[in-house]
């Protein structure tokens, strides 16, 4: 825990400065502190501790192969890489999955991990009452067996590609763990600490972990609900990291300053406007264009993060192996997103009523976008609703006309392929290109059918792609070893370094 | 001129006869038998008031618009799985069913467990509560210490250059919102002269009772500040008003000096109404603090409230409700009885208003 | 040190010199939002600059993070606090006069509740109120002054109801009685004439109180949300820029201080003017 002795910080920061001074990323990797403390302020606390109980996406950051892991793992970079499979193998029609459990694995309670504990774990996440979001994802899976202590065979009900991947993200829990809404039992390198509600969750180093050890001692996570405090907090060295931040002003104090690191890296938040596709005027396709041409994309994205982020003609970010770059699929030409609302036959423009969630950024957006539209004749009325409101009436009742909303997720474009999806976009073309991509035998075959339907559903304009958040993670220059993508809010900690 | 200090001896049978008369002053003096049948009243009133505070409290929460197993579930989520979620939290039940639930727990002192952690209301209530009490009494009896000396003077020296500069330093006190003064004092003392910490409070509470204590002196200085510029306004008034009364004069004339005069009967008589702000504003400060746990990222009474509101976590709401209201009509118990004792006048009264 | 009564002029003076600073505070602020009516600036909603402009001649207080005239932001601000007063004052005096009449009427035991209910509202930190009533109705401006004004209709209704109470306990209310009039009569007549004055220097606090209450519900996110954001949302925008651009962080602190400082001031000399024992006292 950091002494708030004034001596102590200046020594500190003394130290860092020394150290920045004469250090080079090859002398910070060698010379740390490999019994450290890491402090990580973070805007996303949990909500519990169980990732199938909608705990929300602050546990896939604190837990995600930090206290939990996985048959496969997600890397930062956006590859799926084996953790817990030692081998696998799939049978030739590709419904039957054999994996090897890696030997010599423990849980924290000390535990051995067997493929009871992996069946039981799939089984937590397809059960009936399960909320876990992945739940879906998961639904060709027809039997888990055990055939033996080290053996899993994973049985399908039809070809599944992304099965790996959607394995990513179903932790090995133990199955003699009781309720993990508040305590854990995982295999990972840390061990859960302390929890504190509304202040802070620590991780602790787990000393019998199968792999390498982790690169620091204890991990903290303090949690705000105030971007500026968390600036504050890094400010004076009471956090190291700032895992996410929302807003490139506060920036301004740490760019250029030598005691700090800032990490511009790939996100998967994409900011959409959504229209609702079953209702007039958006069930008209040239309405959709029509409104995507007529708002300036990189002027809101200059206004909102300044010379961060980035513009995305589709749903689908970089990290997504499917990305192809279709920002020139109706570009900003508000002349010819008059003629066409003309041609849709609304020479005159409409009134439409856009509900948008409370908080930042989504109601400056919503300004931006209707003063924008004024400019072609359409009236937007703004409807600020809280995201529980959004939820029931926008997402369960598709009681709307456009909305915006940001989407975290990692490989989303399947929502497209889903016709009772809120937006309810319904193209049979796109539809099953998506199913048929999953039963694909290669990666490549999916890879190739996603970007056909990502271009189907770029040129319908399905939704507004508004732009990309950008992943910036700011840290005091003396760690180092942090993952900078951040993928599906993931932030892996064990290879955190400390300069000494 | 010294007095002649009594022996043990004498001080025992002095005792003896004290408590004696005591025991005899309670069961017959009927000053004290209307305090206690006044005590007794109050408190069925509190009883009484504190059951229809959940009642009114539990009804209103379900009139609510918005669906607590919301925060449960994400995009993504199947149609299947947001039933399960409304029946998880039983937010498909009918409206009596609900309730007949939620009094059989208030019953038992359960106060439920909320929907989304899934962990008991009134452990994490008590956590809560760790950071509030200190910080809301803190700030509290610091305001005290400056609003009271500080408001005598400036109703004794209205006149002057001394009491018109206090009185307008107070008027700004008033006027500047709560987290405005925060965002400014974390910005001066915490992150330009890193004097103290920009916020949070330390993961082990107050096990580590230094950074705790450290943590929560920027905030109690914040809270004093607005409460003490308020606090000094009606000090100040009482204060003159007691310097324009009869008895004020009547001690003066009488020979007594003014600090005397002032000390030994203002006091008391201006007391009483700035005991019942000192009350409400204590009261209020513990939800109230709610800005001020924000600014500084405490996880206090209030920072819960929010959340909870926004998440339309029943259990949590109705916990934190229930408990506050409980503080707040204890305080109001307390800033009553406080006021029968300095003031004889009003022990016979039901009401001080 | 004297402490009896100050000569007359010296007393007159102290009390104009409130009232006057008061009402100067004040009338600028309505004539500010009066004049947002018919002009500003810029239009609020356009994007007039680059985002976070320092002030300038073209941008009196630069520019926002959208871009837009951040002069036009404060001016405008003028006019939302000024209804949020208003309207919560409004709402909270309807409610709580009524209530404080009606509940000085009662009888001992429906006293007793009716007073321990105000207690409890009282003390239930208007905040709180808000959020609720807030949660209800989605964020709004309508939605602040409802809330605000519920808030403030406890605080209302209690002062009315000692107040009324000290009338009716006159002779000569019971005079009016035994002549034969009826109670809502007498309410009209006697009651309420008599704990105007003491109300209105009141209503006047609440304005105040109801300013800042609206400004620290911005702050926590509940408040009405552009184009009516008000001092306490602008603040709260401002606060990730306050070390880039600290005017944003400053300008709308200083005018919500000016007009509660000034709402203050005009309740004390209403105070003054209002209530002559007061006067004995300075």
């Amino acid at each position: 825990m950091t002494q708030f002795s004034v001596r102590g910080l200046l020594g500190a920061l003394a130290g860092a400065a020394l150290l920045t001074a004469a250090a080079t990323p090859a002398v910070l990797a060698q010379d740390y502190n490999a019994d450290a403390t890491i402090h990580i302020g973070s805007l996303y606390e949990p909500q519990n501790l169980d990732n199938t109980a909608g705990a929300g996406q602050g546990i896939n950051e604190a837990f995600n192969s930090n206290v939990y892991e996985a048959l496969f793992q997600l890397t930062d970079a956006g590859s799926v890489v084996p953790q817990l499979a030692d081998s696998f193998a799939v049978s030739d029609d590709g419904l039957t999955y054999t994996f090897k459990l890696k030997p010599g694995v423990t849980f924290h309670s000390g535990d051995k991990l067997t493929s009871a504990d992996v069946k039981s774990s799939i089984e937590r996440v397809t059960a009936e009452n399960s909320k876990s979001s992945r739940k879906s994802s998961l639904k060709t899976i027809a039997s888990v067996e055990t055939p033996d202590d080290q053996t899993v065979v994973i049985k399908l009900s039809a070809r599944s590609i992304s099965l790996p991947y959607n394995l990513s993200y179903v932790w090995i829990v133990d199955h003699n763990a009781k309720d993990i809404t508040s305590s854990e039992d995982g295999t990972g390198p840390y061990k859960l600490g302390e929890w504190r509600r509304g202040s802070a969750l620590s991780l602790e180093r787990f000393d019998g972990y199968w792999g390498t050890k982790p690169t620091n001692k204890e991990v903290v996570f303090s949690y705000f609900t105030d971007a500026t405090a968390e600036n504050n907090a890094l400010l004076t060295g009471a956090v190291d990291i700032i895992t996410s931040v929302q807003s490139p002003d506060s920036l301004a104090q740490f760019q250029n300053n030598p005691a700090y690191t800032v990490s511009n890296g790939q996100s998967t938040t994409k900011l959409v406007l959504a229209y609702n596709d079953r209702v007039a005027p958006f069930d008209n396709v040239k309405v959709r264009k029509a409104i995507a041409r007529a708002i300036n994309n990189k002027q809101l994205l200059q206004s909102i993060w300044g010379s961060y982020g980035s513009l995305i003609g589709s749903f689908v970010p970089p990290t997504d192996p499917w990305y192809e770059d279709l920002t020139g699929v109706d570009p900003y030409d508000p002349a010819s997103a008059k003629q066409l609302l003309t041609e849709a036959g609304f020479p005159n423009g409409f009134t439409i009523t856009l509900d948008t969630p409370n908080y930042d950024p989504h109601p400056v957006v919503a300004q931006f976008v209707q003063s924008e539209l004024a400019k072609v004749g359409i009236t937007v009325k703004i409807n600020i609703i809280t995201p529980n409101e959004w939820y029931t009436k926008i997402y369960q009742k598709h009681d709307f006309q456009v909305t915006l909303q940001e989407h975290v997720n990692h490989r989303d474009i399947v929502f497209y392929g889903n016709p009772d999806f809120y937006w309810g976009y319904n193209n049979p073309e796109v539809v099953k290109l998506i199913a048929d991509s999953d039963k694909a035998k290669t990666t490549d075959e999916q890879t190739a059918d996603l970007k056909k339907a990502n271009e189907i559903i770029s040129q319908d304009k399905a939704s507004d792609w508004l732009y990309l958040y950008p992943q910036i993670v700011v840290a005091s220059a003396k760690v180092s070893g942090y993952p900078v993508n951040g993928l599906n809010s993931q932030f892996f900690v064990y290879g955190i370094k400390k300069a000494q | 001129m010294q007095r002649p200090r009594p022996g043990a001896g004498t001080l025992y049978f002095a005792r003896c006869i004290a408590k004696r008369q005591l025991a005899f002053r309670l069961n017959h003096d009927p000053e004290v038998i209307a305090i206690l049948a006044y005590l007794a009243r109050r408190l069925v009133i509190l009883v009484l008031s504190l059951f229809v505070a959940a009642v009114v409290l539990f009804v209103l929460l379900r009139l609510l618009p918005g669906d607590p197993a919301n925060a449960l579930l994400g995009v993504g989520a199947t149609d299947a799985q947001i039933a399960a979620a409304r029946a998880q939290v039983g937010s498909d039940q009918p409206l009596p069913a609900q309730f007949v639930g939620f009094l059989g727990k208030l019953a038992r002192f359960d106060l439920g467990e909320s929907f989304v952690s899934k962990t008991p209301v009134l452990p994490e209530i008590g956590n809560r509560l760790s950071v509030t009490l200190p910080l809301t009494i803190g700030g509290f009896l610091l305001a005290i210490s400056i609003a009271v000396p500080l408001g005598i003077l400036a109703g004794v020296k209205a006149n002057g250059r001394l009491g018109t500069t206090i009185s307008v330093v107070s008027q700004l006190g008033i006027a500047i919102p709560v987290f405005w003064l925060g965002i400014l004092l974390v910005a001066i003392f915490a992150v330009n002269l890193r004097i103290f910490p920009s916020g949070g409070f330390p993961l082990e509470g107050w096990r580590n009772f230094g950074t705790a204590l450290l943590s929560l002196i920027l905030p109690v200085v914040t809270v004093a500040i607005v409460i003490a510029a308020s606090l000094l306004r009606y000090v100040r008034a009482a204060t003159l008003d007691v310097l324009g009364s009869d008895y004020l004069r009547t001690a003066r004339a009488l020979g007594s000096g003014f600090t005397e005069a002032l000390l030994r009967h203002g006091v008391r008589n201006g007391a009483v109404p700035v005991i019942s702000i000192l009350g409400i504003d204590l009261a209020t400060s513990f939800l109230g603090a709610v800005v001020v746990e924000k600014v500084y990222a405490l996880p206090g009474l209030g920072s819960m409230l929010l959340l909870a509101i926004g998440q339309r976590d029943y259990p949590d709401v109705q916990g934190v409700l229930f408990v506050s209201t409980l503080l707040v009509l204890v305080i109001g118990f307390a800033a009553d009885l406080i006021q029968r004792l300095v003031d004889p006048r009003l022990r016979g009264q039901v009401h001080t208003s | 040190m004297t402490v009896v009564a100050e000569p007359a002029p010296a007393v007159r003076r102290r009390v104009s010199s409130a009232l006057i600073a008061g009402m100067l505070l004040v009338g600028i602020h309505v004539v500010i939002a009066l004049l947002t009516l018919v002009w500003t600036p810029y239009d609020p909603t356009a994007l007039a600059g680059m985002r976070l402009e320092s002030p300038s001649l073209l941008h009196w207080a630069g520019t926002d993070r959208l871009g837009r005239d951040f002069f036009t932001a404060i001016m405008i601000g003028s006019r939302i606090a000024l209804i949020v007063g208003i309207g919560a004052v409004a709402i909270g005096a309807l409610i709580g006069v009524t209530l404080g009449v009606l509940a000085a009427f009662a009888t001992r035991l429906a006293d007793d509740a009716l007073a321990a209910t105000f207690d409890i509202l009282i003390a239930f930190p208007t905040l709180l109120i808000a959020m609720l009533v807030v949660a209800a109705t989605e964020a709004s401006l309508w939605s602040s002054i409802l809330a605000l004004g519920i808030a403030l209709s406890a605080v209302i209704a209690r002062l009315t109801r000692i107040l009324a109470k000290r009338v009716l306990a006159m002779d000569y209310i019971t005079a009016a009685r035994t002549s034969g009039a009826s109670w809502p009569a007498i309410v009209a007549e006697h009651v309420l004439p008599n704990i105007w004055p003491t109300l209105a220097v009141n209503f006047a606090l609440q304005f105040g109180i109801a300013i800042i209450a609206e400004a620290s519900l911005s702050y926590l996110g509940l408040g009405a949300p552009p184009p009516n954001a008000s001092w306490g949302s602008l603040l709260q925008e401002a606060q990730g820029t306050v070390y880039t651009a600290p005017i944003a962080a400053v300008a709308p602190g200083i005018a919500l201080v000016s007009l509660v400082i000034g709402v203050n001031l005009l309740a004390d000399g209403l105070r003054d003017v209002a209530d002559p024992s007061r006067r004995r006292a300075r």
